[in-house]
């Protein structure tokens, strides 16, 4: 199916908060499925699979070593990767055992814009370089497992990959989304019906 | 466009401009996006055509209404249906209407109307594509609607007067645009220029819509009365608008778009101090203000409501119209600071409805000063998203203090403060407004309550250093990102956080809607409940044939008889 960037946006969010995520996440989480389909990769697929998990860690931050008791959350490390972009410039950042990396692109992307520069991130599974607007794919990685992430400052950007407008997503990993992202919605009852959306009068008139 | 001037004079402050009765009493204005579209469309020359007109004596069928500007065509794609009464509903848990509409970029070919009516009349339960930029549906008044019909199959003109009660034949229900329903996205057409002003698409949509409707009109009271059938008094279609009902879900819409509603309010506070600075105006000027508050007036005194509150808040502005007109009567407006006097006094003598529509008016002789601010209305800032994590402890507390320093002092403990909760029901995702203490919807709560919010994280930060930055905080506390995303971005939009408990237990959504419709340029509001208004749109404005450069702007106003 192909879909709007915007619905793919509207559909993550809701699907994260669904999940349990707190909005303010759940928000970054549209942003970030939203911009890894823009550049043609399958954000949906990502998220989708790391939601159908039990909810992985945030970090605890022991100097440039990023780790936690399990795997750590790639929305809560990529905010927080985001977050404390200004670090990279005293070296790399190390984040160990992370779910879903490619998960984290996204937010590499927003600390190369603030960065002005490019940031590559290496893991088992891929190395990617990203200037912000876009990222060069060594490879596309096969869905992974879980990999520890080198973030670091610098590297030379290759042809980034061709932007896209709309996303195709399998129906699948939609139905995924748009189920969780029904957790967010009240079952509807006879009062809410009648007065919640506040429109008593007949509109035969 | 000339250089403008510069402002001598400050904004009116966040604090004034965004309470929520002072929303709630916005008026269109020259930076309305309707008028926007049509003085565009005219200054530019735009032609328009029907390419198809397949409609049968039953009502049902297609038609296409074709815009084309400078460098591309905009297609309306009209569906007809024939639609029991028992099945007429404005909400969004409708499932059926009188008709239903999408924009269509470009000319559509045989293949996309077959494709686009297996779809359009299903509308939520449809989909569409990248080629479709917008997707609504209209109702009829049923009452004006057979009076139209049965007039004109008789030979006779409909009665104005029942024409001016209710002002249209349909009212849309929704026009859905921005990637809805997979049309495209807003970023896809934003770079266009006759698109880059907010909801140029939407706006396009309706203006065929009305233009569809007449021809509807017509149509079906020639099938019923053949050859004496009267054709609809020129002067009478113009009056009709179209009619627009709209619910709750338009007023997330303002809060969950701080950017973009921050650019809408502070393009018209910019206008209005630019005008306000105005140190003499000429007497072509003075004379300009004088007809355009005469119109307005009558504007006024047809605007009717049977709701308690807008019953109210009319009956003030018709006294305060009357004292506005007697003091513009003796008042001299062209030196001194005129229109600087002129708001001051209205500010010190009139109501906020009043002085909304005065800071409105003054708008009106300096097409110069104000039009190019329309221009900067879109929000292009897509980087205002992100958190600047490395902003300090104390700088993230005077940001939350800034915007919400008003809501630290309300006791968010009270059930007062919180009895309401905004919550989207699973029947067709209907946006809804609900008791929290007495609905099992807390659960579901939308995060439309910035106020409680940004007083819950400046509790949270009490125990912070100052100098931490807020990375540190957001990684412990992710329950208020949104918050310190809201408190960044208002330090550069100040004017995109609502200065209202927007959960409280009188709370009014209408005024939301009303402040979202009336830059839309949406005229007589008339609350239907306390979640939901009627409006019209376009009423006055020229059709096709008859737009110009002098007939583009100002059809707002009613023409006063002379």
């Amino acid at each position: 199916m192909s879909f709007s960037l915007n619905e793919v946006e509207a559909t993550a969010k809701k699907a994260a908060r669904g999940a349990g995520y707190s909005w303010g996440l759940a928000e970054e989480a549209g942003k970030a499925t939203r911009w890894l389909s823009a550049q043609g990769l399958d954000g949906c697929g990502a998220l989708a699979a790391l939601l159908q998990e039990p909810r992985h860690e945030s970090p605890t931050r022991d100097g440039d070593i990023w780790s936690a008791n399990g795997a750590l959350c790639p929305l809560a490390s990529g905010a927080a990767l985001s977050d404390f972009a200004a670090d990279l410039a005293a070296g790399p950042i190390r984040l160990i055992e992370v779910a879903h990396p490619q998960l984290l692109l996204p937010f590499a992307a927003g600390a190369a814009r603030q960065m002005g520069t490019v940031l590559t991130l290496a893991c088992d599974t891929l190395t990617a370089r990203t200037d912000g607007a876009g990222v060069d794919l060594a490879h596309i990685p096969s869905p992974p497992g879980t990999s520890d992430v080198q973030v670091s400052l610098g590297g030379r950007m290759g042809a980034a990959l061709p932007h896209q407008t709309r996303a195709a997503s399998d129906p699948a990993i939609w139905a995924v989304l748009t189920g969780l992202a029904a957790r967010t919605y009240a079952p509807a009852t006879d009062a809410s019906r009648r007065l919640g959306a506040g429109a008593g009068l007949s509109d035969n008139d | 466009m000339h250089d403008p001037a510069p402002t001598r004079l400050p904004l009116r402050p966040p604090a004034q401009v965004m309470r929520l009765s002072r929303l709630g009493s916005l008026h269109q204005c020259r930076l309305s996006f309707m008028r926007v579209l049509t003085r565009r469309m005219a200054a530019e020359g735009w032609r328009f055509s029907r390419p198809a007109f397949n409609i049968g004596d039953d009502g049902v069928g297609h038609a296409v209404y074709s815009a084309t500007g400078p460098d591309r065509t905009y297609s309306l794609i009209a569906f007809a249906h024939d639609l029991p009464p028992e099945m007429r509903s404005d909400r969004v848990i409708a499932t059926a209407w009188d008709a239903t509409f999408t924009l269509f970029d470009g000319v559509p070919e045989a293949a996309d109307i077959d494709r686009l009516s297996k779809n359009i009349p299903l509308q939520e339960a449809g989909r569409v594509s990248e080629r479709e930029i917008s997707v609504s549906r209209a109702n009829r008044s049923v009452r004006l609607w057979e009076h139209f019909v049965d007039a004109l199959a008789t030979g006779q003109q409909p009665d104005p007067q029942k024409t001016a009660a209710v002002g249209y034949l349909m009212r849309t229900t929704a026009v859905y645009g921005s990637g809805k329903l997979g049309a495209a996205d807003r970023e896809t057409i934003a770079d266009r220029p006759e698109m880059q002003v907010p909801f140029q698409a939407e706006m396009l949509s309706v203006y065929l819509t009305r233009v569809f409707v007449r021809d509807l009109v017509q149509h079906m009271a020639r099938a019923k009365g053949g050859d004496k059938t009267a054709t609809l008094d020129p002067a009478i279609a113009q009056s009709l608008g179209i009619g627009n009902s709209t619910g709750l879900g338009m007023a997330p819409f303002i809060v969950n778009h701080p950017v973009l509603f921050n650019n809408w309010i502070m393009a018209r506070e910019e206008a209005i101090a630019r005008v306000r600075a105005v140190e003499t105006a000429t007497k072509a000027e003075a004379a300009a203000f004088r007809a355009v508050l005469e119109r307005a007036a009558l504007s006024v005194a047809e605007w009717h409501s049977e709701h308690p509150i807008q019953i109210e808040k009319l009956k003030t502005l018709g006294t305060d119209m009357a004292a506005l007109a007697g003091h513009v009567g003796a008042a001299d407006l062209t030196t001194g600071h005129p229109w600087n006097r002129l708001y001051d006094w209205a500010e010190a003598h009139l109501g906020e409805d009043a002085q909304e529509l005065v800071a409105s008016l003054i708008l009106e002789p300096y097409p110069d000063l104000v039009d190019g601010l329309a221009a900067g209305m879109a929000d292009a800032n897509s980087d205002a998203f992100r958190i600047d994590g490395g902003l300090s402890i104390a700088a993230t507390r005077s940001a939350l203090e800034a915007s919400f320093g008003w809501a630290l002092a309300v006791d968010w403990t009270a059930r007062e403060n919180r009895a309401r909760a905004w919550y989207v029901s699973e029947e067709k995702l209907e946006p809804r407004l609900g008791e929290r203490f007495d609905e099992p919807i807390a659960e579901y709560e939308q995060p439309l309550a910035p106020a409680r919010d940004a007083a819950a994280a400046h509790k949270a930060l009490a125990d912070w250093g100052d100098d931490q930055p807020v990375a540190a905080f957001l990684l412990a506390h992710p329950e208020h990102r949104h918050t310190i995303r809201r408190a960044q971005i208002t330090a550069i939009a100040p004017y995109g956080e609502i200065h209202d408990n927007t959960i409280a237990a009188d709370v009014l959504p209408i005024d939301m809607l009303r402040a979202k419709l009336a830059f839309f340029g949406a005229t007589h509001f008339d609350p239907r409940s306390d979640r939901w208004v009627r409006i019209c749109m376009y009423a006055g404005a020229p059709y096709p044939e008859d737009l110009r450069p002098e007939t583009a702007d100002h059809w707002i106003y009613p023409e006063v008889e002379t």
